[in-house]
């Protein structure tokens, strides 16, 4: 029989939480106190970016109206001559900063670097991954993590000391012979094809360390799948693993992409200097950030090359944030699996 | 800012100091604080023929004092280094290369005490900087190095220089290099300039030359430490006096300009010096004599501030690239133990029984101020308080 | 039966695949080879141990005293904020700061390095110091440290976090007891990554800690006696290499590079230990 005692009404339960939610409203005092000092370190990273951020634009501003369009119009970077760089003698030719060349050595040499990494990376990580036995994977893959830990300074002296010489006696010269234009230049140790094959072996490690997870975690059913229907393994690489992997590769790609935008010690060391762009793919270049490095001590009794190289690092840093957007951008876009098979599973 | 310990404490903390290579005195005086260090004081008010006393002493404490600059002026330093602190037990002197352009903006900037510069200070430096000074210390040169097997003598000019790094004269046989050497077999070889990537005081000497005997590079690029470059094509960069010899020495058909103090190594690499055409169409080699010539000439009337170049001086054996080497200081010292531990190394520097012995100098090959400048120069040090 | 065609493709890939590794393989066997070669002649305990002259030394100490460095301020600053975005940010805010801080991950080294000498060693009137040369440092691998320390704590199953509430435990206790030390071998990894491209960097300190000076060695946070600065491996490696001034400094260069791959292997391997501790803790907790 139901009670005719009058209860109390029940006060509307909350809407239901989440378990991380609900824990989340019993904070005592002492969890309010972590909390705070926890905010502030959270914080951190953000006023970081800021600090930087402005601290490049100001020193930069008084460079970019000075320097005005044509900074970014004209390949060539003269310091200024005389009197008019804080210098000596009579003659004065004031100083006429253009970035455009500098942007050429970066860019080219990155994509260079990205066009020999990224398809090495991925077929060395399907090799890895897919071929090898599992007991070798472990001690072949001590490769990827000692190429990613050796530091840039060492890249370039071997660069410049063993591999540029190397590769200039013994590929260099075919290619050269061959006569397409632009790879047709005289050969030698250093210069923008050394620079850039030194960085593919720089950021191969990010790509491939990336995509061999990426496959590994490829769900064997849809694996199985290729086997039942015939496929050879390297079909099943093509029509199973790769786009399972891809906007994997293309982020890891990005980031190998930011690393080499960045690249400042190897570059300085076997990028032979030049100014202008380069006559052909073995001539000397410049990158960005190897000419902050390379006339900051320079810049120090002359302020408009150091508010200039500031100038420089903000064009460098706003290279890399676009970067960073478009791989946020793209991975949102082809986001997880689109996988025909095994969806569903 | 006087230290008050007691002196019983100062020489074992000296003594123990972390890391340093250099040898610290046994501690010559232990006495009163008025005591001079040596006799090189008295010695180089003596030998300077009346001039300003430079209030040398012995610091109560012991003082590090820091420089950093010319890589063609660091070798001397480090010659020297040893023999200061016996002369001086509390002064230590610690030095690095960077290039003379990082020197002297490290004194400027007051990161380092001291910039070591090949190159005096300009006049908008001067102006930027009130009680800013460029002390000379020794005299040195620079030569112009080739690497070319076959050629064991080589005369070239200041022209034939500018053309050769503006990419004008590309080859080694090239009527302007072979009509200034009858006689010697020139290979086809390509001249490969090897230029200083760093903000450098051999360049500025360099330069000076070549815009003095060139009117375009003289329009184009004039000279300062660190210059535009014109492009070449077969050019090299090098880091350093040290970097330059390397660079050379491993790359058949180069050319370079190299300082003094660095030629017995870069002789060692394979390289030889070239004789330079002088002002008066004689082409001489870099000899003490020579270099003594071009600064008799360029010294007889330098100005107050001490900023002489001795580029290019008349006369009949004068060397071409002849300098003073400079140490860039401020003449206004946060502390007067440092300025004194400066005054100290100065006038060590240039005592012909301190720095300026004739051991100390040959083993760098350079050269003692000449007398004429000695008053002008112990009067700056003394200046420095 | 698979066709003559599709079985010479699969070989040409594979063998594509093969000569890719190789190209991963030559360069690392490569550079271990020649640096080995290299430091051999001057390789021996007083060159390690001696802080003299060409003593490594003094940069031993110095490039460890930074990764200590590193590891207190990049550590405690990375994880603290690890743990709030994963555990106490909610929605807008907590969006935009993971935002910035992977933003902050792209920053170009040499771009710290600049604005380091600018603000911290000119601006401050630090000179080439210690504490600047680990702040860079800091800076430049904190959003690492921050994003794995967030993706291990959230990758903690939730089961666990309402079991430690329905026993009553306060929210920094459960943190303190459970997610920390359960995220732990992820957030281990992640400062191990960090430690390892600190100890690799050159461009930042050149301009915060500064370029070695020779001989002599200054380990004070700030005002190093006028720009003594501090010795670091990498350092060592550069200015021997490219400026110098004895036959044996090349050498010498490539023993100071032999000991930062020692330290990088020691690294590496503690990196693999603490993984396969992570995979195992995985396995064992499949709740």
């Amino acid at each position: 029989m139901t009670a005719t005692v009058e209860r109390p009404q029940k006060p509307t339960a909350p809407p239901a939480l989440s378990a991380r939610a609900k824990s989340r409203s019993e904070l005592t005092s002492a969890d309010r106190v972590i909390r705070a000092f926890l905010a502030v370190a959270g914080v951190i990273p953000t006023a970081a970016l800021v600090f930087l951020a402005v601290v490049m634009l100001r020193q930069a501003l008084p460079a970019i109206s000075a320097n005005g369009t044509h900074f970014f119009t004209s390949t060539k970077f003269n310091i200024g001559v005389g009197a008019s760089n804080g210098g000596y003698g009579t003659t004065t030719v004031a100083a006429s900063y253009g970035v455009l060349a500098l942007l050429f050595g970066t860019l080219m040499c990155s994509i260079i670097a990205l066009v020999i990494a990224v398809p090495v990376s991925v077929a060395g990580a399907l090799l890895l991954a897919e071929k090898v036995p599992a007991r070798f994977q472990n001690p072949l893959g001590v490769f990827l993590e000692l190429l990613a830990g050796i530091p840039s300074v060492v890249y370039g002296i071997w660069g410049y000391f063993t591999l540029g010489p190397f590769l200039s006696h013994n590929i260099y010269r075919w290619l050269s012979d061959v006569g397409i234009p632009w790879l047709d230049g005289r050969p030698q140790a250093t210069g923008l094809l050394t620079a850039s094959i030194v960085l593919a072996v720089m950021i191969v490690p990010i790509i491939a360390a990336t995509t061999r997870e990426l496959i590994r975690s490829v769900p064997t059913v849809s694996k199985e799948g290729a086997v039942a229907l015939g496929l050879t393994s390297a079909e099943s690489v093509r029509f199973v693993t790769i786009p399972y992997v891809r906007s994997g590769v293309v982020a890891a790609s990005l980031l190998g992409w930011a690393r080499a935008l960045g690249e400042t010690i190897a570059v300085l060391i076997i990028s032979g200097d030049g100014a202008g762009v380069p006559h052909s793919i073995f001539g000397n270049f410049y990158t960005m950030a190897a000419e902050i490095a390379g006339d900051l001590d320079a810049a120090l009794t002359d302020p408009s090359l150091m508010h200039t190289l500031g100038e420089i690092g903000l064009v460098l840093l706003v290279i890399t944030l676009i970067t960073n957007f478009a791989g946020r951008l793209i991975t949102q876009r082809f986001g997880g699996v689109n996988l025909p098979v095994g969806a569903g599973l | 800012m006087k230290r008050l310990l007691p002196l019983a404490l100062i020489v074992p903390l000296a003594v123990a100091g972390c890391g340093s290579s250099s040898k610290t005195g046994t501690g010559t005086n232990s006495s009163t604080t008025a005591s001079t260090g040596s006799s090189a004081t008295s010695a180089t008010t003596a030998s300077s023929g009346g001039s300003a006393n430079m209030n040398t002493a012995n610091p109560t404490a012991p003082v590090t004092i820091t420089e950093a600059g010319s890589s063609l002026l660091y070798p001397y330093l480090q010659t020297i280094t040893p023999g200061l602190s016996t002369a001086y037990s509390n002064v230590k002197l610690s030095s690095a290369a960077g290039g003379s352009g990082a020197g002297i903006s490290d004194a400027i900037n007051g990161t380092t005490n001291l910039g070591g510069s090949d190159a005096y200070l300009s006049p908008s430096e001067f102006s930027s900087n009130s009680g800013l000074l460029n002390i000379p210390i020794v005299v040195s040169s620079q030569d112009v190095d080739y690497n070319l097997s076959g050629v064991s003598s080589l005369k070239l000019s200041g022209s034939v220089l500018a053309q050769i790094y503006q990419g004008k004269i590309t080859t080694w046989n090239n009527q302007a290099i072979a009509s200034l050497n009858p006689g010697v077999t020139l290979p086809s070889e390509a001249i490969v300039p090897v230029r200083r990537q760093d903000s450098s005081g051999d360049t500025f000497l360099f330069t000076s030359l070549l815009s003095k005997t060139d009117p375009t590079w003289s329009s184009t690029v004039s000279y300062n430490t660190k210059v535009n470059w014109p492009s070449v094509g077969a050019e090299k960069d090098a880091t350093g006096n040290a970097g330059m010899v390397q660079v050379c020495g491993a790359t058949p058909g180069c050319i370079a300009y190299i300082g003094i103090s660095s030629q017995s190594k870069a002789e060692a690499a394979g390289l030889k010096a070239a004789q330079l055409q002088n002002a008066s169409g004689a082409f001489v080699a870099n000899t003490p004599s020579n270099v003594l010539a071009a600064v008799q000439a360029g010294s007889s009337n330098i100005p107050s501030n001490l900023a002489q170049p001795l580029i290019y001086e008349p006369g009949a054996t004068a060397y071409p690239i002849v300098n003073f080497e400079y140490i860039v200081v401020k003449s206004s010292q946060s502390s007067s133990s440092t300025a004194q531990a400066i005054r100290d190394f100065l006038a060590y520097a240039i005592s012909p029984t301190g720095g300026s012995s004739t051991t100390n100098l040959a083993a760098d090959q350079f050269q003692a101020l000449p007398s004429s400048v000695l008053g002008p120069v112990q009067t700056a040090i003394a200046s420095i308080q | 039966m698979i066709s003559m065609r599709r079985r010479m493709t699969g070989f040409a890939f594979w063998g594509f695949c093969v000569l890719a590794f190789l190209f991963i393989a030559a360069p690392s066997i490569s550079i271990i080879e020649s640096i080995i070669r290299q430091a051999a002649p001057v390789l021996s305990w007083s060159l390690l141990t001696s802080s003299k002259g060409n003593g490594l030394a003094n940069a031993i100490l110095g490039s460890l005293i930074l990764l200590l460095g590193v590891l207190i301020v990049a550590g405690i600053i990375g994880v603290a904020a690890g743990t709030y975005l994963a555990e106490y940010a909610t929605g807008r805010p907590r969006r935009l700061l993971r935002f910035f801080s992977e933003i902050l991950a792209g920053m170009p080294s040499i771009v710290i390095g600049y604005i380091g000498y600018v603000s911290l060693v000119v601006g401050l009137h630090w000179q080439f110091s210690l504490a600047a040369g680990i702040i860079a440092l800091s800076v430049l691998v904190l959003p690492y440290i921050v994003k794995t320390t967030e993706v291990s704590l959230m990758q903690v199953p939730t089961a666990l976090r309402e079991a430690a509430s329905g026993l009553g435990m306060p929210r920094w206790q459960t943190l303190r007891r459970i997610l920390i030390p359960t995220a732990l071998p992820g957030i281990s990894s992640g400062i191990i990554v960090a430690l390892a491209i600190s100890t690799g960097e050159l461009a930042p300190l050149l301009f915060t800690a500064g370029p070695t000076l020779n001989g002599s060695a200054s380990f004070a946070l700030t005002h190093t006696n006028h720009g003594i600065g501090l010795p670091y491996l990498t350092d060592v490696v550069f200015f021997n290499q490219t400026q110098g001034e004895t036959a044996q400094s090349p050498h010498i260069a490539a023993a100071a590079g032999l000991v930062l791959l020692v330290i990088l292997i020691i690294l590496i391997v503690l990196g693999r230990i603490v993984s396969q501790r992570a995979r195992r803790q995985t396995a064992r907790m499949a709740l």
